[in-house]
C-alpha cells in the first residue's frame, strides 16, 4: 500500500534522519516567530531536505490545466496562464524550468503593495500577451532575464467573473534579492476616459499603461 | 516530546493525526495540489516547533490546530513557496492520480465547511479565529484557547461575540450551530 499519506511520511522521516544528521541546525523554529525569521530559517532547511526530497519524489505527476510552461531550445522559458487559481503551482513549475517567481492572484481591484524589493534583473523587455476570449496571459522569459538572485514577481489582479476570465490588471516585474511578500492593496481605477488610458475591448477588461514610480497601474510590465 | 528527533514517536504521531491535518486543510482551500503541499507544510511546520509543545498545556489537537492555523495563513504560505521552490519536501509531488481523486473526495466533502467560513470573513480575526476552531474544527473552546495561545476567558468571549454577530446575519448560522454538535 502506497498512497499520498504514507509517501509523505516517508518523506518527513527522511527529513528528520536529514536534520538530526545536520546536528540539528534547525531544531527550534517556533511557527509564531516573525516572518522574516521564518524564511531564513526555511530556506536553511530546504538546503538539507534537498536531499531528502530527491528519494521521496518518484510517481506520477499530476499536470495542472491552469498554466502551461514551457522551455524553449534557445533557453527562453514561456508561460501560458489559463486560469489564476494555482500560483504553486506555477512557482513550481517555473522553478523546475530554473526561473525563481512569486506568483499572486488578488481578487478583482487588489493588487500588491509597491515596491516588492530592489528592480533589477536582466536585460531586455518581456514580450507579454493579455490574451481574450477567456485565453489568459502569456509572457515569455528570455534567458537571462531572471538572472540567478532575482525573481520574477507575477501579480494578477483577477477577474470577478472567475479565475479563467481576462484578469483585471497584470503587473510583471523583475525584482533583485528578497521580495517582499504581497500587501494586498486597493488599486485605483482610473475614471473611464482620464488621460493616459486607453481602454481597448479587444483586450478584455485590461487596461495598458506606463509605470510611474511603481505606481500600481493596470498592468505593467518591467525587464 | 521528542517528535522532530524520533522517526518512531514522529510515525506515530503523523499517523493519530494526519486525516485530521487534511481535513482541516480542505477545510480551507479547494485546490487538491495546494491542499497536499499544506499538509506537508503543516507536519513540516511540527518538526520546526516540536520543541515549542508542553504536553500537560493542552490537548495535543489544540497545539497542531494551532500549528496548522499558521501554515495555512496567507502569510506563511509565502514563505513557504519560496522554501519548497528551492525543494522543501512539496506535498504535490507525492500525489498520484488516485491521490488527486481522493483529495478531491475530500474538498468535496467539506464543501459545506467552506462556504461557513467564507460566511465568518465579516468578523473581527480575534472572533473568527476561536468560532472557526470550535464550530468548524470541533475543538473545545479549551483547546481553542490552547491553540491560539489566548486566555480561555478570553476565547468565550470572543465565541460568545462572534456567535451572536451572526444571529444577526440570518441564514448561514444554522450551519456552524449543526456543526457544534
Amino acid at each position: 500500500m502506497s498512497n499520498f499519506e504514507d509517501r509523505l511520511l516517508s518523506a518527513l522521516k527522511d527529513e528528520i534522519t536529514t536534520r538530526t544528521a545536520e546536528d540539528r541546525m534547525t531544531t527550534v523554529t517556533p511557527v509564531r516567530r516573525s516572518r522574516r525569521r521564518l524564511v531564513g530559517l526555511s530556506a536553511a532547511v530546504a538546503g538539507v531536505a534537498a536531499a531528502a526530497t530527491a528519494v521521496a519524489v518518484l510517481t506520477g505527476l499530476t499536470s495542472s490545466p491552469a498554466y502551461a510552461v514551457t522551455t524553449g531550445s534557445d533557453g527562453g522559458v514561456s508561460v501560458r496562464i489559463h486560469s489564476f487559481s494555482d500560483p504553486d503551482g506555477l512557482e513550481a513549475e517555473l522553478a523546475d524550468a530554473g526561473v525563481r517567481a512569486v506568483v499572486d492572484y488578488l481578487p478583482e481591484g487588489q493588487t500588491c503593495k509597491q515596491p516588492r524589493g530592489e528592480r533589477g534583473g536582466g536585460q531586455g523587455q518581456f514580450a507579454t500577451s493579455i490574451g481574450k476570449d477567456g485565453d489568459g496571459i502569456a509572457f515569455t522569459i528570455e534567458k537571462g532575464q531572471v538572472p540567478a538572485g532575482s525573481t520574477l514577481v507575477l501579480a494578477v489582479s483577477k477577474s470577478k467573473e472567475g479565475d479563467d476570465q481576462p484578469p483585471f490588471a497584470t503587473a510583471l516585474e523583475v525584482v533583485k534579492g528578497t521580495v517582499a511578500p504581497c500587501e494586498a492593496t486597493t488599486l485605483p481605477v482610473p475614471p473611464p476616459g482620464s488621460g493616459g488610458t486607453t481602454e481597448r475591448k479587444d483586450d478584455g477588461p485590461g487596461l495598458d499603461s506606463g509605470t510611474e514610480e511603481q505606481g500600481p497601474s493596470l498592468n505593467t510590465q518591467n525587464g | 516530546m521528542r517528535l522532530h528527533e524520533d522517526p518512531a514517536a514522529f510515525e506515530a504521531f503523523y499517523r493519530r493525526h494526519v486525516d485530521a491535518v487534511m481535513r482541516f486543510v480542505v477545510r480551507r482551500v479547494s485546490d487538491p495540489h495546494l491542499a497536499a503541499d499544506l499538509t506537508a507544510d503543516i507536519f513540516l511546520a511540527v518538526l520546526d516547533s516540536a520543541d515549542t509543545y508542553v504536553p500537560g498545556r493542552g490537548s495535543e489537537i489544540a497545539w497542531l490546530y494551532g500549528v496548522a492555523r499558521n501554515v495555512v495563513s496567507a502569510q506563511y504560505r509565502k514563505a513557504a513557496r519560496e522554501a519548497r521552490a528551492a525543494g522543501r519536501v512539496a506535498g504535490r509531488r507525492l500525489m498520484d492520480d488516485d491521490d488527486l481523486a481522493r483529495m478531491e473526495e475530500r474538498i468535496d466533502a467539506e464543501r459545506r465547511m467552506r462556504s461557513a467560513l467564507e460566511a465568518m470573513e465579516g468578523l473581527p480575526e480575534g472572533e473568527r479565529a476561536v468560532l472557526e476552531l470550535v464550530a468548524i474544527d470541533q475543538l473545545t473552546v479549551t483547546e481553542a484557547a490552547a491553540a491560539l495561545g489566548i486566555r480561555q476567558v478570553t476565547a468565550r468571549v470572543r465565541l460568545h461575540r462572534a456567535r451572536r454577530a451572526l444571529e444577526s446575519v440570518a441564514s448561514p448560522s444554522a450551519v456552524y450551530l449543526e456543526g457544534q454538535t
